[in-house]
């Protein structure tokens, strides 16, 4: 009898084990969105059911880690939600691995094409046979600005990466810092405009083509004004008051009012709880990525630069996208369109904002931060993050990966080490074994920014140097 | 002087491994040395190197030489009072079998040399019986059970459960006939899975050929097809070859089921009924009650996973080289990335060219250093707090199995946040004008020190392993029987004495089993090295960082790059040391060859 009892615990344990895989709900849109808003979604998408009887579907909404939300659809997307939502440079990877459905409910596509900034428009598209389809309805904008210490720092200085070396200098500390040396976090540099007229000679994947033998369009990484900007950062770096990397107890440590590592820090709007825990509300400052003036050292033998030039930091202006999981039941198809059209609205993006502190992502947002900040729906630095991330859209592209190849070979090819590298001055390896021994030269960072774009468009480091640089790869 | 045994002896099991390893080079040395012992058993002392030409070169010489060299060591050790397993028809139909799956050319090569190994030798231990052993008595036994069974026996070699069925055992033969009729459906209906079918499409999509890229998409109906799923199809694949092996191993248990019944006829007996089969199963037979969910859990959890992951290493899955659909659409090439190690091609192949020995021979250091200091260091802390006349004792044990019951990551962040640019130990030194720059212990960042970041990482490792090492050892000096100190004293040795010439072998007799067991953890150590160091400091452009161990390198290539076949191969390699390390010491250990001896 013991031994029937143990026999059927071993087979209830078995069976326990394989009936742990549910089955989808009928009757059910899953959502995925980004743990911070979950809960307004939920309420919002309760709403929405309850006032179209005909909607046919009730909604489940789950906060998903917007970082890794990308990965976990690949893995297994039958495993996915039926819409997610993603940051737009993981369109490309999305479409190409089949995990993403196009859009084609005209209304829709117009109130997509009717409300976004064209700098949107030109990366919520990719192909699928060779047809171009939408895939990504923005509904969040999100871009890189500036926290400062404003205990220590003035509002004028927080204004230029030399004004801040001057608070630097006064607090004995270091001016400024990033969350991570990654391709996104380091784009400061590498995306920095003239602020006479915006103009930059960087170009990552212009007019690139998601389409079968489609090309992977223009890179440029090696102009005058890219080889100074970093000439001058690496002076910077240099500077005992100037430029560090985070520590190895991270940004907030830097940042932090007790230990004060640092005194300002280029991060998102994700950061701001972390920030104000290190610096307290009252003394967390929130501004554009500062400007900073190119010196004669830094223009040394250039000549599409001169000195005296001001930049200004540059930023992937990005935005957040709904998308429609390809393995959905078509059945859902058209509710779903249809429930995405009314999520991405601009009155309930607004609602989104007044909620949830997220930025709309339709043109002309600013005016209504304006008027929530003013009706005091917002607080002074809630209306600050929101409306200086809506200034430095103006000052960055957003991130124009719209293959999956795409963008692996901008984050995953080694190119943000390289450029770290040369920030350092130190050696980096390349694939044909040909070790530099310094970047500090003006030959040596040319090298280096060769390397970077072939690695954009390569995948790959090259072999070797052409005798004269810049080249185009 | 010892005669030299003409008969070479190996270990099949090594073969086959140091065959893989060598990527089939030692399998032709091998094949030579089988040649050897061939000629050797028939006396014959002329070179057999152009047999061997032979055999590699000459494209139907194979079939002639396994078949007659089958007979002729059949013949040859049953000339010697030996029982063979080799016979030239099985090692035709294996030769034949092996056009089509390579690997199989092991099994002869594995048959034959268990053969040689069961000769008796001038200089010879107690041979061990070999893995080929019962895979010749299977052959065997087959044989022997078509000609000697009855008719119903002989029906079942065709028709599941019709020996049963002919012995009135009509519900055993009805099972049997049903999961026949279930696995033969199985394979000609191909049932699918999210458009991946099993079944003999199943094995055909094992190729990874003819693949569709899918995503026709239409409009109207918002209808998408995904294309081929790889990763499904060689999971499917494998699946379907597990079912095939259960298959036959169905079809040899129905045929001696049958047979059974018949030899218990011959004897007077009555075949057993279903209700006896069952009670056996909760009597003399429950051990296979038990162990079958076990051993099916383990199938589909563990080795079917593990299999798959080690298939991915041939594969170029979300091969960073490789567009797009990498992690869906992909292909077999071989041992491309395996050869990546030496040839440094493709992106990852520089860095596994540049990165590997490094990276490899800082996880024996640290797998070395971390071992025989938490060991020592633990047997010297418990020798410590059971000194006699120590007070206290229960407070010291205590204090110490507190680092075990603070979970590991807990107590490495600790450390990781104390010896951090802002932490204590750094503000310390600052305040007392020892520094004026904060030290990297832990080499956070890529100028800091790489061997202070790797004296750290094992100093710590002592903080959180010598506990272990400590609560071990004092349940055995516990158990040391008193009459050997008894004896020792009688005999006048000292303390000294008495600890290196009874404590120490004890305690070592005992712990070697954990000793191995440690190191090869060691060797995995993910949680101190990541949580600790993250792998730093960074070696720019390259994943391996300085104090990386292959595990963490692993861990990045995989996460962080995507590169799960390249981190396959990284796997595979680990998995070969650390086998190949815990295989020989084990079994050089006392603990082992003088098993419950101690002396």
């Amino acid at each position: 009898m013991k031994k029937l009892i143990v026999v059927l615990l071993a087979l209830m344990m078995v069976t326990a084990m394989f009936t742990g895989c549910g089955t989808k709900e009928k009757g059910v849109i899953r959502m995925w969105v980004g743990e911070e808003s979950a809960e307004f979604y939920q309420k919002v998408c309760d709403e929405y059911v309850a006032a179209n009887p005909d909607f046919g579907y009730t909604v489940e909404v789950k906060g998903m880690d917007t970082g890794s939300v990308a990965g976990t659809i690949t893995n297994d997307p039958t495993a996915a939600a039926d819409i997610y939502t993603v940051a737009h440079d993981n369109i490309g990877k999305l479409a190409s691995t089949q995990c993403a459905k196009p859009i084609t409910d005209e209304a829709l596509i117009a109130q997509v094409i009717a409300d976004n900034p064209a700098s949107y428009q030109q990366v919520i598209y990719s192909n699928l046979n060779d047809v171009k389809y939408l895939y990504g309805v923005p509904y969040i904008s999100q871009a890189l600005f500036l926290y400062y210490n404003k205990a220590l720092v003035t509002d004028e200085q927080a204004q230029s990466f030399e004004g801040l070396r001057e608070a630097a200098k006064a607090a004995g500390t270091k001016a400024i810092t990033v969350t991570g040396d990654d391709g996104f976090n380091m784009s400061f540099a590498l995306l920095a405009q003239k602020v006479t007229d915006h103009s930059t000679t960087v170009k990552i994947y212009e007019g690139a083509d998601s389409a079968s033998g489609g090309s992977k369009g223009e890179s440029n990484c090696q102009g005058d004004d890219t080889v100074a900007i970093y000439r001058w950062l690496q002076a910077y770096a240099a500077d005992p008051n100037g430029f560090k990397w985070a520590s190895s107890d991270g940004w907030h440590a830097d940042l932090d009012k007790n230990n004060l590592g640092v005194l300002a820090v280029i991060g998102g709007a994700w950061h701001y709880k972390t920030a104000a825990a290190s610096l307290g509300e009252t003394n967390l400052g929130i501004a554009l990525i500062p400007t900073f003036t190119l010196t004669e050292e830094a223009c040394e033998g250039l000549t599409g630069v001169a000195a005296g030039d001001v930049y200004r930091g540059g930023t992937f202006a990005d935005c957040k996208c709904f998308m429609i999981n390809a393995h959905s039941e078509p059945s859902k198809y058209a509710s779903e369109q249809q429930l995405i059209k009314y999520l991405s609205s601009k009155e309930i993006q607004n609602r989104s904002y007044v909620e949830c502190l997220n930025v709309p992502a339709y043109t002309g947002s600013a005016e209504f931060i304006k008027q929530c900040f003013d009706e005091g729906k917002v607080t002074e630095s809630q209306y600050n993050l929101a409306i200086t991330q809506v200034g430095m859209a103006e000052w960055g592209i957003p991130q124009p990966f719209i293959t999956g190849t795409l963008n692996t070979y901008y984050y995953s090819k080694n190119a943000p080490s390289v450029l770290r590298a040369i920030v350092d001055k130190s050696a980096y390896p390349t694939t044909g074994d040909i070790i530099l021994t310094e970047t500090e030269s003006l030959e040596g960072i040319r090298k280096a920014l060769y390397m970077v774009e072939y690695l954009w468009m390569h995948g790959q480091s090259p072999k070797d140097f052409p005798a004269n640089l810049p080249d185009k790869a | 002087m010892a005669n030299k045994d003409p008969i070479n002896k190996r270990r099949v099991g090594i073969c086959v491994l140091l065959s893989f390893v060598t990527l089939g080079i030692y399998a032709f040395y091998w094949l030579y040395l089988l040649v050897k012992n061939v000629r050797s058993l028939k006396n014959d002392t002329r070179s057999c190197i152009g047999e061997m030409l032979c055999l590699i070169l000459v494209p139907i010489y194979p079939i002639y030489w396994w078949y007659t060299r089958g007979n002729d060591v059949k013949r040859l050790l049953e000339e010697r009072d030996c029982q063979a397993s080799s016979t030239g028809s099985l090692f035709l139909v294996l030769l034949l079998l092996s056009s089509f799956i390579p690997l199989v050319i092991f099994i002869p090569m594995g048959i034959m040399q268990g053969d040689f190994n069961s000769l008796p030798t001038a200089v010879s231990k107690s041979h061990k019986a070999n893995f080929f052993s019962p895979i010749g008595k299977f052959f065997r036994n087959i044989g022997k059970m078509f000609t000697g069974g009855s008719v119903g026996t002989k029906l079942s070699y065709f028709i599941f459960g019709a020996g049963n069925i002919y012995h009135k055992q009509y519900i055993k033969g009805g099972i049997f006939l049903l999961l026949q009729i279930a696995i033969i459906l199985f394979m000609v209906l191909c049932p699918s899975i999210n458009g991946t079918p099993y079944g003999y499409k199943a094995l055909a999509n094992l190729s990874l050929k003819n693949l569709s890229k899918g995503g026709e998409f239409d409009p109207a109906t918002g209808g998408m097809t995904t294309g081929s799923d790889c990763k499904l199809m060689i999971l499917f694949g494998f699946v379907t070859i597990a079912v095939i092996v259960i298959f036959v191993i169905l079809w040899y248990k129905n045929i001696q089921s049958s047979y059974k019944a018949d030899m218990d006829k011959k004897i007077g007996k009555k075949p057993t009924t279903f209700k006896e089969d069952l009670q056996s199963l909760l009597d003399q037979k429950f051990h296979i009650t038990m162990l079958t969910p076990t051993c099916i859990a383990a199938l589909v959890f563990t080795v079917l996973p593990t299999i798959f992951m080690i298939a991915l290493a041939f594969t170029t899955y979300n091969d960073p080289d490789m567009n797009d659909a990498g992690t869906t659409l992909f292909h077999w090439n071989g041992v491309q990335n395996f050869a990546r190690v030496f040839t440094g091609e493709g992106s990852l192949g520089f860095e596994i060219k540049n990165r590997f020995l490094p990276v490899l021979g800082w996880t024996f250091i640290w797998a070395i250093f971390a071992t025989l200091t938490c060991y020592f260091g633990g047997i010297i802390l418990a020798l410590l707090i059971n000194k006699k006349g120590l007070k206290g004792k229960k407070i010291f044990r205590t204090i110490f199995i507190m680092t075990i019951a603070v979970p590991q990551f807990i107590s490495l962040l600790a450390v990781r946040n104390i010896l951090g640019e802002f932490g204590p130990v750094n503000k310390m030194l600052m305040d007392f004008g020892w520094t004026n720059h904060a030290i990297g212990f832990l080499g956070l960042n890529p100028a800091d020190s790489e061997i202070l970041a790797k004296v750290m990482v094992i100093v710590v490792n002592m903080w959180v392993g010598i506990p272990y090492t400590m609560l071990m050892t004092t349940g055995i000096l516990m158990n040391i029987p008193a009459d050997l100190y008894e004896a020792g004293r009688v005999d006048g040795a000292s303390t000294t004495k008495m600890f290196f010439k009874i404590t120490l072998p004890y305690v070592i007799f005992i712990t070697t089993p954990y000793l191995i067991s440690s190191f090869v953890g060691n060797i995995n150590s993910f949680n101190t090295i990541y949580l600790l160091t993250g792998g730093g400091p960074t070696h720019t452009g390259y994943q391996a960082g300085g104090t990386d161990l292959l595990v963490t390198w692993l861990y990045k290539v995989t996460i962080d790059q995507g590169a799960y076949n390249t981190g396959a191969v990284i796997g595979i390699f680990t998995f070969l040391i650390t086998a190949t390390i815990t295989l020989i010491t084990y079994r050089r250990s006392k603990a082992y060859n003088e098993e419950d001896t101690f002396q």
